[in-house]
């Protein structure tokens, strides 16, 4: 145990961070431990939790995906355009939405692979175009009267007191969780975003297994823009606009380095429970949303800014003990 | 010219990291105007001895004097300060930054501005001096090794270099450019500079030396007038150890081809390259760093595919176009670049080991079947003897020669039919060496074909059953384990032929 | 001279760039000139020229911080919390001239610019993180400063909404805009110091060769932290612009920013692994992306909406274009390697025959 919590430092912090916000925002609030807000946590952040999920591999392969906010728009977009423009069953629409993502994950990672760029830079081009692709369908105009069914599925609960969206979460997360700690996927994962000439020089196919998660990243991100739909009840072509930063804010909060190779799904998944209840709880409290993002800005920094304080502070000594055990 | 003050006086130096006694009370010196080579295996203590001089490491015991005065540089902008200065094989420039500007960054600090026609027409002048023929305001990116050694010479002149160390200059560079760089050398020599020259190319000494030093296993041996020294003479002291302290494998039956290489061709690393490996066989690659060893390995895993040139394995014709490939057919390569290449550092022991055969315990949902990873994993950790706390624990906790061991074990695990072993037993401790030489044996005798790259003379010919000798690019001769000595092999890989 | 010897200088790959973005421009606007009836007018320069300053200022801005290999996000929010409370200063200090508004709006930059820095250069947490995070900050500071109040135009002295449209001379109908003028100094000003200035040589040292930069001592991590006080005080700038563009400021001022001047930067030929572009390369790239998206809504057969898209497309094929070039310069490399056939031949000839020198000797 003691082990773990050495080598999961990041992972212990956050436990501590979470534990300390729910205690106070159960002294401040009665409200706070109810069923009801439990799930009124998650309502408004259902589309990024989810997002930030697929977010987590593709950060811990050593990339990043700029443009999933503009995909969600994007798909959303198309969905819309197609209910508007054909007489096809709803279900078409969606699919076509759904598509839509991918696609544009798959156009994305084959720049990515083909020509060897910086997905930062490439991602980035689609946070523009997509989000432009998503404006030339709708214009300034805001496309609604989806069929009931598809309104309800996002605005009530499906399961108890759960919304369809959280409990897609709740089954990402899990999945992503098991591939992530104990399938090949996962495990080839961090080999990539540790020393992708390792990965290559063992066999690992790196360019098919950074396509993969690119298109997965854009299908997931189509995915997540229907489900926001259905909660509004209609589509815009700012639909889910900036909600980037804060997705990757929440991932690497979780301790997943920028560089890639290190990182977990629970440092992740506590990261978005601390955040969702900082929001929550100074929401609760009547504090302005945008002091909410401020605190979390802040988090992020000191969570890589602490860790570099504290190792230069024990340089002198952690140094002395790595030349003993070091290899010759 | 050689009873001048020498300009570097090394005294009594020693170097120790953990179990290895990297330098050993190594006095030299050096004299303004003399080229003054230096050789010996790898692992002599050259490169510990480059980094004490340039400020990277710090010696442990001795003392260094420059021009009189104790020098104790403390990192290698400070060395440099103080007109010591090294070029490397590959040289470290700034790819983006004009040619002229890499001549002069960092040194020319005088005031705030940059006087670009005052630094283009001093670059001018200087490249002028060397006879390079390369414009001053293009990105140095362009610029081919030898240019960007060149820039580097240029730079050291700039800075008023009195000890230039230059660490195999010249394994890069085609035969033109080499005698260009000698060009470079001498001009320095007549300016008074002191040339530290290290190569493993023998007649490179014979042509630009004047003073030659040879170091083995961390200590100096000799140093004396270059026209007082004989290639055999000098191969003698490098070598020195004996064959017979290693271990040394018995006899055993031939068994039939395993591999085939038909006049195999990468441009511009190597070209028709020809051998066959046997089933059962250790099939030693000697020759020297750059010889081309590690690109013949790399195109038979698929990582340059061979250009031209067919590759065989049990009499059929195969493709091998990636590593994947290679693996499918049952060839596997152990990186000499254990850190950068081999392991990841971060994932533990039992990932590592599995990482290349990761599908055999993927389910069919496509989760690792971790009870039967570990098992495999586990009994190739007692097979090879890997000391580590247990299976979780992060590769690069463990020492170099486990680290070693569990490499292999990756390997092995993929059971494969041919195995190329790139510098097994570089920069680990003698007990893991004789651990791994034994586990050669023991795979050559269940049946693989091996093929052992390795610099370390008195291994491969402890080893191998036939012995291929690589020289620039070429493979020169097979010598059979009666004819294979250590004078013939050397001869072969460095020789004026 | 020795110039005069080498008639033919080749074109760096920095100049190449910069000459493709004119070409590109100048493309645009003669195609879009026949597209569209009037487009070549007086206002319709007068329109580029002023719409681009604050892109152009943050492009700027962006560049200089992307040269060492490092980003900066938090440029919107630097834009915003700069213009608010340049804005909230005039409001109760009407007697400031335009001078002492922009000192006050680059002071707040700087000081922003220099607490990214700090954690940056002296912190070692990598730029995508820190200014990821101020991103963040900096507008929950503005928004906890203005209390969701608005500064309204009406507040603030007369001659800031005018201060956009001082024209320093006309010819025709084509104004030079006083604002225009100031991008233009700053980026000529910026051109020069990172050309002649040896911190600015350095800068570009450190991003195109981290590890070497760090053997030849250069890696200093005031120079770092300057680069991103500059970028800070640049962002003031454009705060400032800001300010006398939008009339009304409210804490929301700015947003979004960050990332079309990333876009331009490197629409410009930056790399984003630093090291190399030019100054005036991230300005003609802001002048690129202006150009193209106040001319596609003039085009009657594209929607307006097709602005953003085209720019997506537009930043795509410049990284393209940008690594193609690359491989290209380094292909020269390659080729110069010759087979070893050849090598060995030569070899043993030139150690023979230096043999024989080594004997007479």
């Amino acid at each position: 145990m003691r082990r773990w919590a050495a080598s999961h430092r990041w992972e212990v912090f956050l436990m501590v961070a979470l534990a300390i916000t729910i205690v106070i925002n159960a002294l401040l609030s009665p409200f706070y431990l109810g069923v009801d807000n439990f799930v009124n946590l998650f309502w408004l952040s259902n589309e990024k939790i989810i997002v930030a999920v697929i977010m987590t591999f593709v950060i811990i392969s050593g990339e990043i995906d700029l443009s999933v906010a503009s995909v969600m728009g994007f798909s959303a977009a198309v969905m819309a355009t197609f209910h508007e423009a054909t007489t096809l069953p709803f279900v078409v629409a969606i699919l076509a939405g759904l598509a839509a993502g991918a696609l544009a994950g798959l156009i994305q990672g084959m720049v990515i692979t083909r020509f060897g760029l910086p997905s930062l830079v490439v991602t980035l081009a689609g946070l523009i175009g997509f989000r432009g692709g998503a404006r030339v369908l709708m214009e300034d105009e805001s496309i609604g009267d989806f069929p009931v069914w598809f309104d309800q599925l996002g605005q009530q609960t499906l399961l108890g007191p759960f919304p369809l969206a959280l409990l897609i979460f709740f089954v990402g997360l899990a999945v992503a969780w098991v591939i992530l700690e104990r399938g090949a996927l996962g495990r080839r994962v961090y080999v990539i975003g540790n020393n992708a000439e390792v990965a290559r020089f063992s066999g690992v196919a790196v360019d098919r297994v950074k396509l993969r998660l690119f298109i997965t990243s854009g299908l997931v991100a189509g995915l997540a823009g229907v489900l926001f739909a259905a909660r509004l009840g209609s589509v815009r072509g700012s639909l889910a606009e900036f909600y980037e930063l804060d997705i990757i804010t929440m991932v690497l909060l979780g301790g997943v380095s920028i560089f890639g190779g290190k990182g977990s799904m629970l440092g992740v998944t506590l990261a978005l429970f601390t955040v969702l209840n900082i929001r929550n709880g100074l929401g609760l409290a009547n504090v302005d949303g945008i002091i909410q993002t401020g605190v979390i800005g802040a988090l992020l920094i000191l969570s890589v800014l602490i860790p570099n304080i504290t190792e230069r502070l024990g340089k002198g000594s952690a140094r002395r003990e790595a030349t003993a055990q070091a290899p010759p | 010219m050689t009873d001048t003050r020498p300009i570097l006086e090394i005294e009594g130096v020693s170097k120790r990291f953990d179990a290895t006694q990297a330098l050993k009370d190594v006095s030299m010196t050096l004299l303004p105007g003399e080229v003054h080579g230096l050789v010996g295996e790898n692992g002599a203590g050259k490169s510990t001895l480059i980094k004490i001089m340039t400020g990277i490491h710090n010696a442990d015991e001795g003392t260094m004097t420059l021009d009189g005065e104790a020098f104790v540089p403390q990192d290698a902008a400070d060395a440099q300060l103080h007109g010591v200065a090294a070029i490397y094989q590959e040289p470290s420039i700034f790819p983006d930054l004009t040619v002229a500007e890499n001549i002069f960054v960092g040194h020319q600090d005088r005031g705030w501005l940059v006087n670009w026609k005052t630094m283009m027409s001093d670059a001018e002048g200087i490249l002028a001096t060397l006879d390079i023929d390369t414009d001053p305001a293009m990105p140095a990116a362009g610029l081919t090794v030898a240019g960007q050694q060149a820039v580097e010479i240029a730079k050291a002149i700039s800075l008023d270099t009195r000890v230039l160390i230059m660490d195999e200059p010249t394994a890069a560079l085609s035969a033109h450019e080499v005698q260009r760089l000698f060009n470079q050398v001498r001009r320095l020599k007549e300016s008074g500079v002191a040339v530290l020259f290290i190569t493993h190319r023998l007649e490179e000494l014979f042509e630009v030396c004047d003073r030659l030093s040879v170091f083995r296993d961390g200590q100096h041996i000799s140093t004396r007038p270059m026209s007082e020294a004989t290639e055999e003479s000098i191969v003698r002291e490098m070598v020195g150890r004996d064959p017979s302290d290693f271990f040394s494998r018995g006899e055993h039956p031939e068994g039939e081809v395993m591999l085939r290489v038909d006049s195999l061709d990468v441009a511009g690393k190597f070209a028709d390259v020809t051998f066959e490996v046997r089933r059962g066989e250790v099939f030693g690659l000697a020759g020297l760093v750059g010889a081309g060893r590690t690109e013949v390995a790399l195109a038979l895993f698929g990582i340059t595919p061979a250009e031209r040139g067919t590759i065989e394995l049990e009499g059929r014709r195969i493709s091998v176009q990636s590593p994947n490939e290679a693996l499918a057919h049952g060839i596997a390569y152990l990186s000499e670049d254990r850190r950068s290449l081999g392991l990841s550092l971060d994932q533990s022991v039992s990932a590592n080991i599995t990482l290349a055969t990761l599908d055999r315990y993927t389910t069919s949902l496509g989760m690792v079947d971790r009870t039967a990873e570990l098992e495999d994993a586990r009994a190739l950790r007692e097979q090879l003897d890997i000391k580590t706390p247990d299976l979780d624990t992060p590769v690069g906790n463990l020492s170099g020669g486990n680290q070693q061991k569990t490499m292999l074990a990756k390997w092995l695990n993929t059971e494969p039919k041919v195995l190329i072993l790139d510098e097994p037993t570089r920069g680990i401790d003698v007990g893991a060496k004789a651990d791994v030489h034994g586990f050669i044996d023991d795979l050559a005798r269940s049946g693989i074909a091996i093929i052992l790259i390795s610099s370390d003379l008195p291994e491969v010919l402890a080893m191998s059953d036939r012995v291929a000798v690589m020289k620039e690019g070429i493979l020169t001769v097979i010598l059979d384990k009666s004819q294979a000595t250590q004078e013939r092999v050397m001869e072969a890989a460095v020789g004026v032929s | 001279m020795a110039r005069a010897e080498r008639p033919v200088r080749r074109l760096s790959p920095d100049r190449i760039k910069e000459l493709i973005l004119v070409g590109i421009i100048a493309g645009s606007v003669v195609i879009f000139g026949f597209i569209v009836d009037g487009y070549l007018s007086g206002r319709f320069f007068n329109r580029v020229t002023t719409s681009v300053v604050i892109v152009g200022i943050l492009a700027a801005a962006q560049a200089l911080v992307i040269f060492s290999r490092n980003i900066d996000l938090s440029v919107g929010s630097t834009v915003g919390v700069a213009a608010y409370l340049t804005a909230d200063f005039l409001a109760s200090n009407a007697w400031a001239n335009p001078v002492v508004a922009m000192l006050v709006a680059m002071a707040v930059g700087a000081v922003l610019g220099a607490f990214n820095g700090v954690l940056v250069a002296y912190g070692k947490v990598p730029a995508i993180i820190v200014t990821l995070g101020t991103l963040a900050l900096f507008r929950t500071l503005i928004s906890l400063y203005s209390g969701g109040a608005n500064v309204t135009a009406a507040e603030l002295p007369d001659w800031v909404l005018d201060f956009n449209n001082i024209t320093v001379f006309s010819v025709g109908g084509f104004d030079l805009r006083l604002v225009f003028l100031i991008l233009v100094g700053v980026v000529v000003v910026l051109q020069w110091a990172l050309r002649r200035l040896r911190a600015g040589r350095r800068l570009y040292a450190i991003g195109s060769n981290p590890d070497a930069a760090q053997q030849a001592g250069l890696a200093a991590p005031r120079l770092i932290w300057l680069s991103f006080v500059g970028a800070g005080t640049l962002a003031g700038l454009a705060g400032f612009m800001f300010m006398i563009r939008a009339g009304t400021i409210s804490a929301t001022a700015g947003a979004g920013l960050e990332l079309e001047a990333v876009a331009a930067a490197v629409v410009g030929g930056v790399s984003i692994f630093g090291g190399s572009g030019t100054m005036f390369g991230a300005f003609l790239g802001a002048v690129l992306i202006d150009t193209l998206e106040l001319s596609l809504v003039r085009v009657p057969e594209v929607s307006e909406f097709w602005r953003d898209a085209a720019l997506g497309i537009l930043i795509l094929l410049a990284v393209i274009l940008d690594a193609t070039l690359q491989k290209r310069f380094n292909r020269r490399l390659k080729r110069d390697i010759r087979p070893p056939q050849q090598d060995t031949e030569a070899r043993a000839m030139t150690v023979s025959a230096a043999e024989g020198g080594v004997a007479d000797a």
